[in-house]
């Protein structure tokens, strides 16, 4: 509870510090705020809290995902130190929204009252639209920035309606009334009851871009500027899993027969259409686009197959995603800066070419990072897909277990590509100025890869 | 007697939905959506929930509606006026997508109505009573969910930033 009030109330204070002259003190500041709330969260560790009348709920597993969140953020905001050159750039204004966001995606992280979910959807989803739309000069970012709005509303639509019905059936907004709602009704809960929960299922597993509610990731992540592409693949996938872990967990699991078939059926289409779409990309932000609905796929194992290892996988998962993506796009920012084609950056795969001659930092950098996206052993990545693949042994899902190995095969060949061009490509790159903070972040974000890579069971003893 | 009024709300709230599909002439669709939204707000009120029908009618028909017709007043230009009045609008348009289109609307459309029909409501079937909800909107708003309500300053602050930042000229000084 005191990040969010602290993150409320350090968006304004970022709001007021963009009157002064120097736009220098803006990045600290921010840095710092995210700093303070991430130790403010780990204050409640190891206690359960309800607040406000069964508002919120923080425990540990909340905790650990809104680490990520702010761990995420923290990055972004790091790679941000271009923006505070662009004379046109609003950072007072973006950094406001950007700490709002997170106090959006807390609560839809620790929610226990269906309302608090929905207000964090609505803040984060906002704020997004807004970043979204943040590069006013470029047409491909006013286009995406209207198209995530529109469909987002209408998104939020069904999932508002699902509330309405599951309050009709329920008569309270609350997770545990849900939960002892159904356990009441011997077996056959009403109707509206099933209605509501798979309204706003679909509300939510549109927000992580689950095929098929994920025809608007490309366009949207593509047209967003860089940095708040990372934000957005990372920061909204981490909470909206949270999110309808929590829902599913605590609310639904007394109904497991009646929506595992459906999160099932979700899971092998996204995975499909996430991972073979993305081979025939030849842009690279297009294909991590693609890549990140792939991930959604393999997060959704962990719900499909809900269980006692489906906690652990999912936080786990979360942060080997984000370290990597961010990483990637981080890579991405500066190497399309050096390349443009009519006067925009050039985010194609061929704007790797020999990156690694000059630039082996870098080209490392970006290996990892595509490994560990890969699910290639010794990095994080290959272990987030070892826990989720044994949360669905458990359950014995099979089927889902092959076709999930099958397309992290497939996934090997598109992050490769990035790979090949660094290394085996003949390019006319130069040498890249990194700001030393900027490579700090990088090299942190890499070297804590491949020591959850190494070592996961560190991981697991905080669990 | 509440029947009938029941009714001839629901005759208006469908009759004018249909009207703002089938005009061509966006202005007469953006009248069309204020009989829709009124006859909404009837039905509201029939239901009792008089709060939610002042809502209705002072953010929809007082706030939106506003903003769209002015949208389409100021984006009106004279060298648009192609569109053809004389041929009604279809539906239904010849886009490629429209068996998907109708297969979802009806899917969830049948759904939700056997859904409806066959749940039991609370209320259903007793005297409807006519006493104000307005108050105990505002006492809940203030205790069992104040921290949504409060939290909802920061939304409408985001919305706000985010409208001024996005309105702002993006060339330098002029």
């Amino acid at each position: 509870m005191l990040p969010i009030i602290l993150l409320s109330v350090f968006g304004i204070v970022l709001l007021f510090l963009g009157f002064l002259k120097t736009r220098a003190v803006l990045l600290p500041a921010a840095l710092l705020f995210i700093l303070i709330a991430l130790g403010a969260g780990f204050l409640e560790w190891n206690k359960s809290y309800l607040y406000f009348g069964d508002m919120l709920l923080i425990n540990n597993l909340a905790i650990l995902f809104s680490t990520i969140v702010l761990i995420s953020a923290f990055m972004v905001v790091a790679l941000s130190g271009d923006f505070l050159e662009d004379e046109m750039a609003q950072p007072a204004e973006y950094y406001a929204i950007l700490l709002f966001s997170i106090v959006g995606a807390m609560m839809m992280i620790g929610y226990e009252n269906l309302i608090m979910l929905f207000v964090g959807v609505e803040i984060l989803s906002v704020s997004m639209y807004i970043l979204t739309g943040s590069d006013k000069r470029n047409l491909r970012s006013n286009e995406a920035a209207l198209k995530y709005f529109l469909m987002g509303s209408f998104a939020t639509g069904f999932m508002l309606f699902g509330m309405a019905l599951l309050y009709g059936a329920v008569g309270s907004f609350t997770l545990t009334d849900i939960k002892s709602y159904i356990l009441l009704s011997h077996g056959r809960p009403s109707l509206l009851l099933y209605m509501g929960e798979l309204l706003v299922l679909i509300g939510m597993l549109f927000k992580v871009s689950a095929a098929p509610f994920h025809f608007w990731t490309p366009d949207v992540y593509e047209g967003a500027p860089t940095l708040f592409t990372a934000f957005m693949s990372t920061v909204v996938k981490t909470a909206g899993f949270a999110a309808l872990l929590q829902l599913l967990s605590v609310s639904f699991s007394a109904i497991y027969g009646f929506w595992w078939v459906i999160l099932a059926a979700i899971t092998a289409l996204t995975l499909l259409a996430g991972n073979l779409t993305a081979v025939y990309q030849n842009s690279f932000k297009r294909m991590m686009a693609y890549s990140s609905i792939s991930h959604a796929g393999y997060l959704l194992i962990g719900l499909a197959a809900l269980g006692q290892q489906s906690r652990s996988a999912l936080v786990f998962y979360s942060l080997a995603y984000s370290l990597a993506t961010i990483s990637a796009f981080g890579i991405l920012l500066l190497v399309a800066k050096q390349h443009t084609t009519d006067g925009r950056p050039d985010e194609s795969y061929s704007a790797f070419n020999g990156l690694s001659r000059n630039n082996p930092l870098l080209a490392f950098v970006l290996a990892v990072s595509m490994l560990s996206l890969a699910g290639i052993p010794l990095t994080a990545g290959f272990w987030g897909k070892f826990m989720l693949f044994s949360a669905a042994v458990d359950r014995g899902m099979v089927w889902i277990l092959i076709l999930a190995v099958l397309m992290s095969a497939v996934g090997i060949y598109y992050y490769f590509r990035v790979v090949i061009a660094m290394y085996f490509r003949e390019g006319q790159a130069g040498r890249i100025r990194v700001a030393p903070f900027y490579q700090f972040i990088l090299i942190a974000a890499t070297a804590l890869t491949i020591i959850l890579g190494i070592v996961p069971g560190l991981f697991q003893n905080i669990m | 007697m509440v029947q009938i009024v029941f009714y001839l709300f629901i005759l208006l709230t469908l009759g004018s939905a249909f009207g703002v599909l089938l005009t061509r002439n966006v202005l007469y669709a953006a009248f069309f959506l204020l009989l829709t939204l009124l006859g909404v707000a009837g039905l509201f009120v029939l239901a009792g929930a008089d709060f939610l029908a002042v809502s209705q009618i002072m953010i929809y028909v007082g706030g939106v509606l506003v903003l769209i017709i002015f949208g389409v007043m100021l984006t009106h230009t004279k060298d648009a006026g192609q569109t053809d009045f004389t041929r009604p609008n279809y539906v239904l348009t010849r886009h490629r997508g429209w068996l998907w289109a109708l297969v979802v609307a009806g899917g969830i459309f049948s759904v939700l109505y056997s859904a409806l029909v066959r749940a039991n409501f609370v209320l259903f079937g007793r005297e409807p009573f006519f006493e104000s909800t307005v108050d105990t909107i505002g006492r809940q708003l203030m205790t069992e969910f104040v921290v949504p309500f409060e939290i909802a300053g920061v939304l409408l602050l985001v919305a706000l930033i985010g409208a001024s930042t996005l309105a702002a000229s993006s060339r330098p000084d002029r």
